[in-house]
């Protein structure tokens, strides 16, 4: 069966790992060559328009923008990421029970998860956090737990339908135990699904995070999450719109990057996937 | 399709009672307690230990938690502790507040996130459906907030032609009411609309390639009346429950939305009481919010029941 | 002479995917007259689907007609719009698609569906349009119109389906009708049904039929000439009787001698070797030539064009003439003598069942809640509960190969898999050795697994996408410890694959670098790897071509003579399984209701199900009148 490979193109999917990177590049190096400290205050600068001295000008306590900009990048990184892969350890191994097992197992997690799932995200995060005083991490954990149920119903649906292939019916012929059927036969095969989905489950966490961040209830001043600083930014639209502008514009690119990572695996890694999902 | 209502049934009463027992939690973990919160920080040890006496604040917490639950089943949800007002007409009013903008704004996800969806899907691979592609793709990146922000500064801020706020009472006039909602609702629903119609247009998408869609044209339907009475259905019970969804992401932009237009609805009631610590208030409030999106959800999977044969008729005898 | 209704001249199609184009179908030629069906025989990739949807004017967007004209009654489709062919699909020319299940809209009562050619083509309101397909509907063998217009397409059965889908494509009276695959989806009895409803049909309504299938009784019932489709091409066409009985053509010749004849003497099959060329890579001049085993000289590598034989009769061969009346000879790799049967030394059978059962529940745990709503209502109670397995004994003996036949839903799958531990019984006793398979704790379970293992259905399920073939074969060895070392693990998977005719190199190979034959050899190589002395094959060579099923049967022939393996073969294919197997159970609604020797109860059969099934197999001898000429 000849085997055609497409002439090397730029795809959606480079544009998207090249914004990321350049994102991640900030994250990482951006509090080191920022040119000013986020929190440095300045009397005399306030509200100052983007200038050469403060590239994207300076907020109502006249902190440059675009120091703050970068370091900001890491809260929105870890929130995404971070939530993301809570959700994937807790959740995969969950689905794949619920999927493998069937019978008690998986009628009681899924119980379990269709309540967690009648909960709107938002209401879910609020009471989370209500309770106790928000940090980076607890926001992370909370924006996680939020997303776990997803997770676990996507899992679940991929592993039973990998379980109807054959050859797990042959694996299961010949007697094998259970921990080989489930990480050498199916999770394998389970996978691209789980990734294509987290891919998207990342921009989800980005954008709760920052609105957590926007009501209060994550990243605390004076640090810089760019959820917070449109929040900061908000008495300010009329006479100092960059402060708003430069976060909210960062925040969308980020999200349009890992959407455009996550259509490109899709693409790439199974062409059987149900696109219906999006 | 009645196995599968009571089904349903059950789960929303399940979910009521779990979220309330968590919800009433929440007073147990907080640190300093309710009466500390009513006396204020001057109080002496005394006066607060007898106010936890009459608060019944010494019980096991189940009996504190039925106490509450009953008295919430009979409508008394306490009284708020920052506003010295029964709890009950607070939330009574915000409700209807935010069930306003709420229902305005899923009406219109939906008329126009399905029309957008089946416009390009329909015409899968010409340039008005790449053009409504890419403005989708870009859309559900952006946030509510920054959108809300956005509008604000343009025509609150710059063009003057809208309000700043969200709020007006109806004695004030229906269009200056109107006017005050415009933009709310828009930033409620523009990332939704992006959302839905791209759902809708791979469902549709799918639908067109299916056998009977080839079949119902080989019996020579024009391909109006194709997608009209063939695809339409098919694609259209994705659709409701990716709208299902969106109702939860619905009410959580309505609390941001409520946030910054200073909208006296549901939503900020519960930021508020959050920032407060008002704990009467912000139980309430949550479970009145679980219980609206509860009966959402109900109502969208019976519709979905409803219109889709496989549930509504089960499995016939001659299977 | 007659005018044809419908004319093929030259049509040529392209796929076009981006900047690539692929030929689908080249130089078709052929007519339909008034009043006749044409078959259209090929296997999968063929283009047979492609050219019935020629014929309907409902080509894909991706399908280009580079040539080549199809006329009906003298209009030519692809020079008219849209509009005019529109006219004509449903009214004059219909068709029936090949899979019930996914031809009808499910949301969508089946009435409406039915009705529309009606309301689109001939103005009837609905209330006239309800009255028409009521009669259609009985004219279909539809025993309750009412409930059905009324029903939906999930409440119904496939034959039903089939049912209603040929009353919607009689709804206007057509003049011709283009079956595609019409009855592969359906058990064989249904099949049986509607083959007798379409030659009613035909007599009746003066019907002209493009029937298409791969199946060549099915062809041999129902029509009255055939062109044989290979690569694009057709090879071969003209009258039934005489294509079938005297091909000329080396393709035509390979095929018939690669089917397995239903109650003739269990002759070796002779397999067609190679496989259906990609289309992009199709031989330069005759599109057979690189597996023809007649294939000679220079001659073959250019373009053929159709030589007549008789009247009527054409095949795109040069050496036709020549090679009439020789039949197909196999290539000389496959001449392997059958080894002689090794004598049945052991006493005791090598897998007995006893009184197995096994039931459904449907609903599981939760369905109390059900029974509370129906009431005590006794049916409702019966319905959810299935048994699909319901007291079934059979024994096979060490080296034997039992067949195991019946239509879907008989229980034979869930029988099979019974034996394997791949579903539980509720009640019974299966013994494998001598070893009580059902009351065994885990550890023992296993070693009697080692013994009976399963070769599946369908190849592009049965392997592991991610695995190397090596991968798949050792893991049954590493499992039951059956080699100490890797070099040793090596060097017994290499001699696997040569157990199964696969050369070395296919070691390294992923499941998607292989075809459908290649995959099911694998299949049956890693059933192997436990050196078992029973296997159940289910289904197995039912998703391959024919071509390819008879080297996959002359395998599983040759391996019980070389290992004295015992097979339980499950299938529905009652020729298939009489080639291989020494006895036959019949199974039906899961009792087994007849067993016998396979030359007994083919000749006399005494249930009256096992009469049925026999009587609804389609077979060339059976109606195309002579017995298919011995392989020389």
């Amino acid at each position: 069966m000849p085997e055609r490979r497409n002439p090397r193109k730029i795809t959606g999917l480079h544009i998207g790992l090249a914004l990321l990177l350049f994102i991640v590049a900030i994250a990482v190096i951006g509090p080191s060559v920022s040119p000013y400290e986020m929190d440095a205050t300045s009397l005399e600068q306030r509200l100052a328009a983007p200038s050469a001295m403060h590239w994207l000008g300076t907020d109502e306590f006249g902190r440059d923008v675009l120091s703050r900009m970068l370091n900001g990048a890491r809260s929105s990184l870890v929130m995404g990421f971070g939530a993301t892969l809570f959700s994937v350890l807790v959740g995969v191994p969950l689905g794949l029970a619920a999927g493998y097992f069937k019978g008690y197992t998986d009628d009681v997690i899924m119980r379990v998860i269709d309540v967690m799932i009648s909960i709107p995200p938002v209401i879910l995060g609020l009471l989370i956090l209500s309770f106790t005083p928000p940090s980076l991490w607890k926001t992370t954990l909370a924006v996680g737990l939020v997303y776990v149920p997803i997770m676990v119903r996507l899992t679940r649906s991929v592993t039973l339908e990998v379980c109807g292939e054959e050859y797990v019916q042959s694996a299961r012929a010949r007697a094998e135990y259970n921990g080989y059927i489930l990480f050498s036969e199916i999770l394998p095969n389970a996978w691209p699904a789980i990734i294509v989905e987290s891919a998207l489950r990342v921009t989800f966490a980005i954008l709760l995070g920052a609105a957590l961040s926007f009501l209060g209830l994550g990243v605390q001043p004076p640090a810089s999450d760019w959820g917070l600083m449109i929040a900061e930014a908000r008495p300010f639209i009329a006479s100092a719109p960059w402060i708003a502008c430069a976060p909210g514009i960062a925040l969308c690119l980020t999200v349009m990057a890992i959407n455009l990572i996550g259509d490109g695996l899709r693409e790439r890694l199974d062409p059987r996937l149900n696109r219906s999902r999006a | 399709m009645l196995e599968y209502v009571i089904k349903r049934l059950c789960y929303v009463v399940a979910t009521l009672l779990v979220m309330s027992v968590l919800i009433f939690l929440i007073t147990q973990i907080m640190p300093g307690n309710i009466a500390h919160l009513i006396l204020g920080d001057f109080a002496s040890p005394a006066d607060i230990a007898t106010l936890e006496a009459q608060l019944g604040l010494n019980d096991p917490w189940y009996v504190q938690y039925l106490r509450w639950a009953g008295a919430m089943l009979h409508g008394d949800m306490g009284m708020s502790l920052s506003m010295n007002q029964p709890v009950s007409e607070i939330i009574w009013g915000a409700v209807g507040r935010s069930a306003l903008l709420a229902g305005i704004s899923i009406v219109l996800v939906a008329v126009f996130g399905i029309w957008l969806g089946v416009y390009a899907g329909v015409r899968h691979g010409s340039k008005s459906d790449h053009t409504i592609s890419m403005v989708t793709y870009v859309n559900i990146a952006i946030p509510e907030f920054f959108w809300a922000i956005v509008v604000i500064m343009l025509f609150a801020g710059y063009l003057r032609i809208l309000p700043a706020t969200g709020y007006a009472s109806l004695d004030e006039g229906v269009w200056n009411w109107l006017r005050h909602l415009i933009l709310p609702v828009f930033t409620l629903v523009t990332g939704l609309i992006a959302h839905v119609s791209r759902l809708t247009r791979s469902s549709v998408i799918d639908v067109m390639n299916t056998q009977y869609i080839r079949a119902a044209r080989a019996r020579g339907l024009s391909e109006k009346r194709v997608i009209r009475e063939h695809a339409l259905r098919n694609a259209l019970l994705p659709a409701i429950t990716v709208l299902a969804i969106d109702i939860g992401v619905l009410m959580g932009g309505v609390v941001v939305a409520e946030t910054i237009f200073s909208y006296p609805g549901l939503g900020r009631t519960l930021i508020y009481a959050i920032q407060h610590m008002d704990l009467p208030l912000l139980q309430a409030s949550m479970m009145v919010v679980t219980f609206v999106y509860a009966m959402a959800n109900l109502s969208a999977d019976l519709l979905y029941a409803f219109l889709n044969p496989k549930i509504r008729y089960g499995r016939g005898r001659d299977a | 002479m007659t005018a044809s209704l419908l004319s093929v001249r030259n049509l040529c199609i392209d796929f076009v995917t981006g900047q690539t184009a692929s030929q689908a179908l080249r130089n078709i030629s052929f007519d339909i007259e008034p009043g006749r069906a044409l078959g259209l025989v090929g296997e999968s990739g063929s283009g047979k689907s492609t050219l019935a949807l020629a014929a309907l004017g409902l080509l894909d967007k991706e399908a280009r007609i580079r040539e080549g004209s199809v006329t009906f009654r003298g209009a030519d489709l692809y020079a008219m719009t849209e509009d005019g062919r529109r006219a004509l699909r449903g009214d004059k020319i219909s068709i029936v698609f090949q899979d019930p299940f996914t031809s009808l809209n499910p949301s969508l009562r089946v009435g409406r569906q039915i009705a529309e050619p009606l309301l689109v083509h001939r103005g009837f309101t609905p209330q006239q349009a309800d009255a028409e397909c009521i009669r259609l509907l009985e004219e279909v063998g539809i025993h309750d119109p009412r409930k059905m217009m009324r029903s939906y397409p999930h409440q119904l059965s496939g034959g039903m389906k089939q049912r209603a889908l040929i009353a919607a494509a009689l709804a206007c009276d057509p003049e011709l009708l283009i079956l595609d695959e019409p009855t592969t989806a359906l058990d064989v009895t249904v099949e049986a049904q509607i083959l007798e409803l379409l030659r009613q049909l035909r007599a009746t309504r003066n019907l002209s039929m493009l029937f298409i299938s791969h199946n060549l009784g099915v062809i041999a019932r129902v029509c009255d000439d055939v062109c044989v489709l290979y690569a694009g091409e057709v090879l071969e066409q003209g009258p039934t009787h005489r294509v079938l009985v005297d091909p000329r053509h080396p393709y035509t010749k390979g095929l018939l001698a690669s089917l397995p004849q239903l109650g003739g003497r269990r002759h070796r099959l002779v397999p067609i070797p190679g496989r259906l060329p990609h289309p992009s890579a199709r031989p330069a001049g005759c599109v057979f030539s690189d597996r023809c085993a007649f294939a000679q000289g220079e001659r073959c590598a250019q373009p053929q064009s159709m030589a007549a034989q008789e009247s009527g009769h054409d095949s795109r061969c040069w050496r036709s003439l020549e090679l009439a009346g020789q039949g197909w000879r196999a290539a000389t790799a496959e001449q392997v003598p059958p080894a002689p049967r090794p004598a049945r030394t052991q006493a005791l059978p090598m897998v007995t069942v006893q009184g197995l059962e096994r039931t459904f529940e449907v609903g599981g745990w939760r369905n109390p809640l059900a029974r509370l709503l129906r009431g005590r209502d006794a049916d409702a109670a019966e319905l959810s509960r299935v048994k699909a397995v319901d007291g079934v004994s059979l024994s096979v003996g060490a080296g034997e190969v039992v067949g195991l036949v019946g239509e879907s839903g008989c229980g034979k799958t869930t029988l099979g898999r019974c034996l394997i531990n791949l579903v539980h019984p509720s009640a019974g006793q299966i013994r494998i050795d001598g070893k009580d398979l059902v009351t065994a704790d885990a550890r023992a379970r296993r070693a009697i697994l080692k013994d009976a293992q399963m070769v599946f259905q369908n190849p592009d399920s049965s392997l592991n996408p991610r695995k190397t073939v090596r991968e798949i074969l050792a893991r049954p060895m590493q499992l039951f410890g059956l080699a100490d070392s890797a070099s040793e693990l090596d060097r017994q998977v290499l001699e696997l694959l040569d157990t199964v005719r696969l050369g070395a190199h296919y070691a390294d190979r992923y499941p998607h670098q292989m075809s459908g034959g290649e995959k099911q050899r694998i299949g049956i190589a890693r059933a192997l790897a436990t050196r078992p002395r029973f296997i159940v094959c289910d289904e197995a060579v039912s998703a391959l071509d024919v071509s390819v099923q008879a080297s996959i049967l002359n395998l599983l022939a040759d391996l019980r003579d070389q290992l004295g393996v015992a097979y339980l073969f499950i299938s529905h294919d009652l020729a298939v399984v009489s080639h291989i197997a020494d006895r036959i159970c019949v199974m039906h609604k899961g009792r087994i209701v007849e067993e016998g020797a396979t030359e007994t109860l083919i000749a006399h059969p005494r249930h009256p199900y096992t009469q049925k099934l026999l009587s609804s197999v389609s077979s060339i001898e059976k109606h195309a009148g002579h017995a298919a000429p011995m392989p020389a």
